[in-house]
C-alpha cells in the first residue's frame, strides 16, 4: 500500500469531475466517455490501497468491457436529447456539486490538521504483492470456492441465454 | 496522512453521486450507469476495509472480484431488456417503462 497524498487527491477530483459532469451531460456517449474516467480514477485508488489485482480488473472490466456493452446499447437508441421537462437538472445538480466541494475542502482540512495520535484507530498494514495474490488465490480456491463457481455458472448461463435468445428471435 | 476514513468518504460520495443520478435522470442508460457508480462506492468501501482492518484473509478483495462480476451480468442483462423494450417503445425515457 502506497500512500501517496497527490494520488489519491487527484483521483478524488477526477472522481467528483467525472461524477458531476456524467449527471448533468445531456448527450448518453459523452456520459459514457465521463463514466469511463470515473472507473479508472477508482481503480488509481484501488492501487493506492494496495489491491494490485482489483485495480487491474476494474479498469478491465468496468473501463472497457462495460463501457463497450453500454456503448453498442447507445448505438440502439436514436440519439435524442432528453425532454424539455429536465431543465431542474442543472440546477440541482449544481447545488450538489457545491455540496460535494465543501466536503472536499472538509476533508483536506482534516488531513491537515494535527490530529492526536488517539485518534489514529488503525495501523497502516504494510504487506507485499506475494501475500495479496496468496489471499487471493485462498479466498477463491479454498474459502469462497462455491461462491466462485456460482458465479462463473451464472455468466455462462447469461451467456448461453443471450445467444439462445437471439436465435429463438432469429427464427 | 491518508487514512481509512479519507477513502470512505470518496465511497460515499461515489455512492451519492450514483443515488442522486439515478432519481433525477430520465434516461434508462443513465440510469443504469448511475447504478454502476453506486456498485463501485461499494466497492470501495470493501477495499478499504479488507485494507485497513482484515490484515490476514483480505476477504473484502474477493467480495469486490464478486462484485464486479455480478455487476457486469446485470448490466448485460439489463441492457438486454432495454433492447428488448427499446424495440416497442422506441423512446429511452424511463418515465415510459412503467409496466416494467
Amino acid at each position: 500500500m502506497s500512500e501517496n497524498p497527490i494520488l489519491f487527491y487527484t483521483s478524488f477530483i477526477l472522481i467528483i469531475f467525472f461524477g458531476i459532469m456524467s449527471i448533468a451531460e445531456q448527450r448518453l456517449i459523452r456520459v459514457l466517455l465521463y463514466a469511463v474516467g470515473l472507473f479508472f480514477a477508482v481503480s488509481i485508488l484501488f492501487y493506492l490501497l494496495g489491491s494490485e489485482y482489483n485495480a487491474i480488473i476494474q479498469a478491465a472490466i468496468y473501463g472497457l468491457a462495460v463501457p463497450i456493452i453500454i456503448g453498442i446499447s447507445i448505438m440502439f437508441t436514436t440519439g435524442k436529447k432528453e425532454n424539455a421537462k429536465e431543465s431542474v437538472i442543472p440546477t440541482i445538480t449544481w447545488i450538489f456539486s457545491g455540496i460535494l466541494l465543501l466536503g472536499f475542502i472538509y476533508v483536506i482540512m482534516i488531513s491537515f490538521a494535527i490530529l492526536p495520535d488517539s485518534l489514529h484507530i488503525v495501523e497502516i498494514p504494510q504487506r507485499n504483492s506475494y501475500d495479496v495474490l496468496s489471499a487471493f488465490a485462498k479466498g477463491i480456491f479454498i474459502n469462497y470456492v462455491w461462491s466462485f463457481e456460482i458465479i462463473s455458472l451464472l455468466l455462462t448461463v447469461v451467456i448461453a441465454g443471450f445467444t439462445l435468445f437471439k436465435k429463438g428471435r432469429a427464427d | 496522512m491518508i487514512t481509512m476514513y479519507h477513502y470512505l468518504f470518496v465511497g460515499i460520495i461515489l455512492f451519492l453521486l450514483g443515488i442522486v443520478g439515478s432519481i433525477i435522470s430520465k434516461n434508462v442508460i443513465k440510469v443504469l450507469i448511475c447504478i454502476e457508480f453506486m456498485l463501485t462506492g461499494i466497492n470501495i468501501n470493501f477495499i478499504t476495509f479488507a485494507t485497513y482492518c482484515d490484515g490476514q484473509n483480505f476477504d473484502g478483495y474477493i467480495f469486490v472480484l464478486f462484485y464486479t462480476g455480478l455487476g457486469a451480468v446485470e448490466l448485460g442483462i439489463a441492457l438486454y431488456i432495454f433492447y428488448l423494450m427499446y424495440q416497442k417503445k422506441e423512446s429511452d425515457n424511463i418515465e415510459k417503462y412503467c409496466d416494467l
